[in-house]
């Protein structure tokens, strides 16, 4: 585990190409060549936004689900069960799922054509819509995981403290606010936590919907960066270098995530 | 007060999970339909449903789909166990003993729970190859075991803390030796965390893409994930085999999940609610 990380990092200070041998030491060229490179620039952009939408999309929709199915009967159990589906599927079979609805002669723009919509919008193939739609998809994905957790912890919530402060002349907002919101403090972190890492390492997705396009890098991620100038470019130095930007990046949001947010639990 | 509102909270729900789990069910009925009457009426239900997409991938003379299978069997239970073995001692061992380098290393370990794995695959190519086991299902599950060691590790090691410590003192006492006491007593006391390890990393072991993709190749062959990236790149429109693909391939895990979901969701919210 450790080895592969000194191996990168070890790399990322080259310029190793295995079909442009001799290798050599290129000291910090790598890392201020990464600071000018529009390619890594757009991709770091996209990864960003990607993770910024899942983080928001996954914790309020998972949040707002999880309150509506917080009760007992097997309806509420058999949803609960129907949202954690995709959770299990893998990406790639995720993916082809949405590919199918949202290509511009797919399920969803024929329904909206016989719907009377003349040019419906290419939801993959327009480069100012693309990001988003891949970011959708990954939400829709990550969202029953975030149901479940957020369930488990308002059903750890004592009911004694609702109906304490509806004594105490809590409506329905003011409860929420100050007795579930603070209670499911331990659920908010790892949930963004989680979505966090996801979003950072988002990789299939993009390769199945969009390989990186439309047009040049529109939906590049940095995984997808890394693989593609390691694999395809052969640049393995240049890849490692920015493999280890994300590796600091993944693990500097995480860690400062991870403070703010139990610092919360603490204070609450 | 909330009497004439009760019957909001059901019809919400069901409309939310309707629109939730309409994709999946856009495939469900797809897959029992012919080319025609999926691009003709792709939302109604399969009336008179067909078998012909699903005999067309079990029958593909490339046998794509049978390979993948046999492929991801093999990568994701030997990967699964061998994981499970190692991490179990080595979790154990680790919050068991209270050296420096212990420490040292249940942390670094720890770190390596968040390294994406785009960061690492290039050098873990390098050591495949140097070893000779690029390409090769050896190398696909060697690097899985790597990879997934600090999640068994750190579950294991949260686990063994709520052992007494007093039941290894006995059997040592019994005269078992550390290797038996470990698995003939504390092993099987570790159960739910053998459970979680298992079920969790079956699913993401069979459901990965990127390692079988650049780790196997497209000369040994692949795994049902990378199977399906193939195949959409083969058959553009015709949804119904592609559709068909995808139900077989996930078959296998949806099966594991609903006999395990409990414990499944048990594992998960474990961590979440004791915060």
């Amino acid at each position: 585990m450790l080895v592969p990380i000194g191996i990168t990092i070890g790399y990322s200070f080259t310029n190793k190409n295995p079909f442009n041998p001799p290798t050599k030491w290129v000291g910090l060229d790598n890392l201020t060549s990464l600071a000018s490179d529009d390619e890594f620039l757009t991709a770091l952009g996209n990864t960003v936004l990607i993770t910024v939408i899942v983080t928001v999309v996954t914790n309020a929709g998972g949040l707002a689900i999880a309150m509506l199915l917080d009760r007992r009967g097997w309806l509420y159990n058999a949803l609960r069960s129907v949202f954690f589906v995709p959770v299990v599927l893998s990406a790639v079979v995720v993916s082809v799922i949405w590919q199918a609805i949202l290509v511009d002669d797919g399920l969803l723009n024929s329904m909206l054509g016989k719907l009377g919509m003349s040019d419906p919008p290419g939801w993959l193939s327009d480069p100012s819509l693309a990001l988003y739609t891949v970011s959708w998809v990954i939400a829709w994905q990550g969202l029953g995981f975030c149901v479940v957790i957020y369930l488990a912890g308002l059903q750890g919530i004592p009911q004694e403290l609702h109906e304490a402060a509806a004594i105490d002349g809590c409506g329905p907002m003011m409860r929420f606010r100050h007795v579930t919101w603070p209670m499911l403090a331990p659920a908010v972190t790892i949930n963004t936590v989680m979505s966090l890492i996801g979003g950072f390492k988002a990789y299939d997705q993009v390769q199945v919907l969009t390989n990186g396009g439309p047009g040049p890098g529109t939906t590049s991620t940095l995984a997808f960066q890394v693989i593609q100038t390691a694999f395809n470019g052969n640049h393995v130095g240049y890849a490692s270098a920015m493999a280890v930007a994300m590796l600091a990046l993944v693990a500097a949001v995480s860690v400062i995530a991870l403070g703010l947010l139990q610092k919360r639990e603490v204070s609450s | 007060m909330k009497k004439p509102k009760a019957w909001l909270r059901p019809v919400a729900a069901l409309l939310a999970g309707f629109l939730f789990f309409l994709p999946i069910y856009l495939v469900l009925v797809n897959v029992f339909k012919d080319g025609s009457a999926i691009v003709s009426n792709p939302v109604g239900l399969p009336i008179p449903p067909t078998l012909d997409n699903i005999q067309g991938v079990l029958s593909r003379p490339d046998h794509l789909f049978w390979y993948g299978l046999v492929n991801s069997t093999e990568v994701t239970v030997i990967s699964i166990l061998i994981v499970t073995a190692i991490s179990a001692m080595l979790g154990h061992y680790l919050a068991r003993s209270t050296g420096v380098m212990a420490k040292v290393a249940m942390v670094t370990l720890l770190c390596g729970l968040m390294v994406p794995p785009a960061v690492i695959l290039s050098p873990i190519t390098e050591v495949l190859r140097a070893l000779g086991l690029m390409s090769t299902v050896p190398g696909l599950i060697l690097a899985y075991v790597g990879y997934y060691m600090p999640f068994g590790v750190f579950v294991f090691a949260g686990f063994v803390k709520t052992i007494p410590r007093e039941v290894e003192e006995a059997a040592a006492i019994d005269g078992a030796g550390a290797f038996r006491a470990f698995w003939q007593v504390v092993f099987p006391l570790m159960r739910p965390a053998s459970a979680s390890v298992l079920i969790f990393l079956g699913v993401w072991i069979w459901n990965d893409f990127l390692n079988p993709l650049i780790i196997l190749g497209p000369a040994t062959g692949t795994t049902v994930t990378v199977g399906i990236y193939r195949a959409i790149g083969e058959h553009q429109a015709d949804f119904g085999s592609v559709f068909a693909l995808m139900f077989l391939a996930t078959l296998p895990i949806l099966v594991f999940y609903l006999a395990f979901q409990k414990q499944f969701v048990k594992g998960l919210t474990g961590g979440a609610t004791k915060g």
